[in-house]
């Protein structure tokens, strides 16, 4: 399980505003994760495919991730404090 | 496009690396022409069907159905997710130990194949979505729905 702070990924730029570890919430990534790619402890993703970016970069970088998450880039918004549970697929915010 | 698609299939289902290759670049050097160029709302509307197709049908479908397919057919069994993450982290461990295995090595280039398509960035975006967005919004009918 991993907690940190969320990131909610709408457009490339927010990457650029990563600037320490981050869990990256997102409907689909973006060529520009690599220059975050350092900061990333995982990668949550509403997308679902073995053959999509998030998972190819996720598998590149060695970075946990949990995929087909509907809707969460509404459900948490940037800075929550959350859990990843990659064996179980699921996120939820932390106190 | 319609052939090159088809033609595609058809190397898919024999594996035919060769032409697989072919007929994804063929499509992506079409796709570039008409992002390219002048295109008109018909024209822009093909590259759109061109980069739907090369960027999630075919990568994300149909490489993914004939990658499942085909993985249980190798010795010692692997699975697919373990493939693919001995391929993305380059793990020299699995290599070697399915080095003989010719549909091992077969299903790796393939996926190789398919992610060297999947994976281009030109000027930022996937597949130069950018510059096909830009294009797409300029064309698109005031009426469009």
């Amino acid at each position: 399980m991993i907690t940190g702070r969320v990131t909610i990924i709408n457009s490339s730029a927010d990457y650029y505003r990563i600037k320490r570890p981050t869990i990256v919430v997102a409907i689909k990534t973006h060529p520009d994760i690599v220059l975050a790619i350092k900061y990333v402890q995982a990668i949550v993703t509403e997308l679902n495919n073995k053959l999509c970016h998030a998972a190819i970069i996720a598998r590149e970088y060695d970075i946990p991730i949990v995929m087909g998450v509907e809707g969460v880039t509404k459900e948490f918004k940037t800075g929550d404090k959350v859990t990843v549970d990659i064996k179980r697929k699921m996120i939820w915010k932390t106190w | 496009m319609e052939d090159l698609v088809i033609e595609l299939f058809s190397c898919t289902y024999r594996m035919d690396l060769a032409g697989i290759k072919k007929y994804l670049e063929q499509l992506w050097r079409e796709y570039q022409v008409i992002i390219n160029g002048k295109p008109n709302w018909k024209q822009i509307n093909r590259a759109r069907a061109i980069l739907y197709f090369i960027g999630h049908i075919y990568p994300e479908w149909i490489a993914v159905q004939s990658l499942e397919r085909r993985v249980r057919f190798i010795k010692p069994s692997i699975t697919l997710d373990l493939l693919l993450i001995a391929v993305d982290r380059n793990d020299k461990k699995v290599m070697k130990k399915y080095q003989r295995s010719e549909v091992f090595q077969k299903l790796v280039q393939y996926y190789k194949i398919v992610k060297n398509i999947k994976n281009r960035v030109v000027n930022g975006t996937y597949l130069d979505e950018a510059t096909f967005n830009k294009r797409y919004k300029k064309l698109q009918p005031k009426d469009y729905y």
